[in-house]
């Protein structure tokens, strides 16, 4: 199927430089061009053959070097029964693509988790903001380079008196007292 | 005459009353909240301690149960509930979220490490969830608390 639809693709949306990913390890799917997104969506929900009507998840990742961001659609018609795995890899530091709010309208809370988690603009959203954290939280969270701030409303994120902060890595203080003993009982032959 | 009259000390007069009609309030947060559903329910019948009328607004409770994960954008919330309940007020923390933060207090960016942050605590329930016996001993611990408060010497008239 995917081989069909990267053909059907780069015929009907020019510019849009499928690619796909059949063959490789994991699920397989299809990489469009970031400003083809919408058109290429648009072909896909009307085209007569494959008439991906739902959509079932945006979700994103976020590599370093770029942020990829993953549509799931379905075409839940019985005799047709496809399931798809749309991809767009987006420039990290100005991650945008247009929304596709228009074409299914589950795309809108979809679009406004990836906003709120990794922090990709999505154009002509008709309610674009956040949706999980507070509206006036910065940064996002799901980025590698994410950092915790550390007051939040007059409250401290991470207070030290809690954080344990000897033992945060699992056991440390024992493997050091262990250690240490082992040292004392190592030492303590050689001053005999 | 002498069978209608009761003599007994003023302090254990209110403590009695306050303690036996404990009023929690209808809050629950996450999967802690589950369980003390189930504590309220017919099984365990939170009502045997008199304190089964969960009421739907803060004026009326006298208790906070926090049950469940106090995130940050939360955390303010439960303070201004906190500070809608009439006095005497009193806050079970209930399970590990809620007591330090649970799973949550090492990498966990958007939860309150402890909802003793925001409110004081009387009584911290552990466990993920806390099975109902737990939090009715909470709710004993609680009671046994009240019991020894002193009218004119408590917390509430100190600060009025």
């Amino acid at each position: 199927m995917h081989n069909e639809l990267v053909t059907l693709i780069n015929s009907k949306v020019g510019g849009a430089n499928a690619t796909t990913s059949v063959g490789e390890a994991g699920d397989a799917s299809i990489t469009v061009e970031g400003a083809k997104l919408y058109a290429v969506c648009e072909m896909l929900k009307n085209d007569p053959t494959y008439s991906f009507n739902v959509l079932q998840v945006i979700t994103g990742t976020d590599f370093k070097d770029y942020i990829e961001v993953a549509y799931i659609m379905a075409s839940f018609d019985p005799a047709k029964n496809y399931e798809l795995i749309l991809k767009v890899k987006l420039d990290r530091n100005n991650p945008e693509v247009e929304s596709v709010c228009n074409l299914w309208k589950a795309a809108n809370f979809l679009e406004r988790e990836t906003y709120d988690m990794l922090g990709v603009i999505f154009k002509n959203h008709p309610d674009f903001r956040r949706i999980l954290c507070p509206e006036d939280w910065t940064g996002f969270p799901l980025r590698k380079d994410y950092v915790v701030q550390e007051v939040y409303n007059g409250m401290v994120v991470n207070p030290e008196h809690k954080m344990n902060i000897p033992d945060r890595e699992f056991n440390a203080k024992q493997k050091a007292a262990e250690k240490a003993a082992a040292a004392a009982s190592g030492a303590a032959p050689a001053q005999e | 005459m002498q069978d209608g009259v009761v003599l007994m000390k003023l302090d254990e007069f209110f403590n009695w009353g306050r303690k036996n009609s404990l009023w929690p309030m209808t809050f629950g947060l996450a999967c802690c909240a589950i369980e003390m559903m189930a504590t309220g329910a017919a099984k365990y019948d939170l009502e045997r301690f008199g304190c089964g009328a969960f009421m739907a607004t803060p004026r009326r409770a006298d208790l906070m149960i926090v049950a469940g994960t106090v995130t940050l954008k939360m955390a303010t919330r439960v303070k201004m509930l906190y500070e809608q309940m009439a006095e005497p007020k009193y806050v079970i923390s209930m399970g590990s979220c809620a007591n330090k933060g649970g799973p949550y207090w090492q990498h966990g960016y958007h939860v309150l490490k402890g909802v003793d942050e925001v409110v004081p605590v009387d009584v911290y329930v552990p466990g993920c969830p806390p099975r109902p016996e737990a939090l009715i001993e909470g709710l004993l611990t609680l009671q046994k608390k009240i019991a020894n408060e002193r009218l004119l010497r408590n917390k509430w008239v100190k600060h009025a």
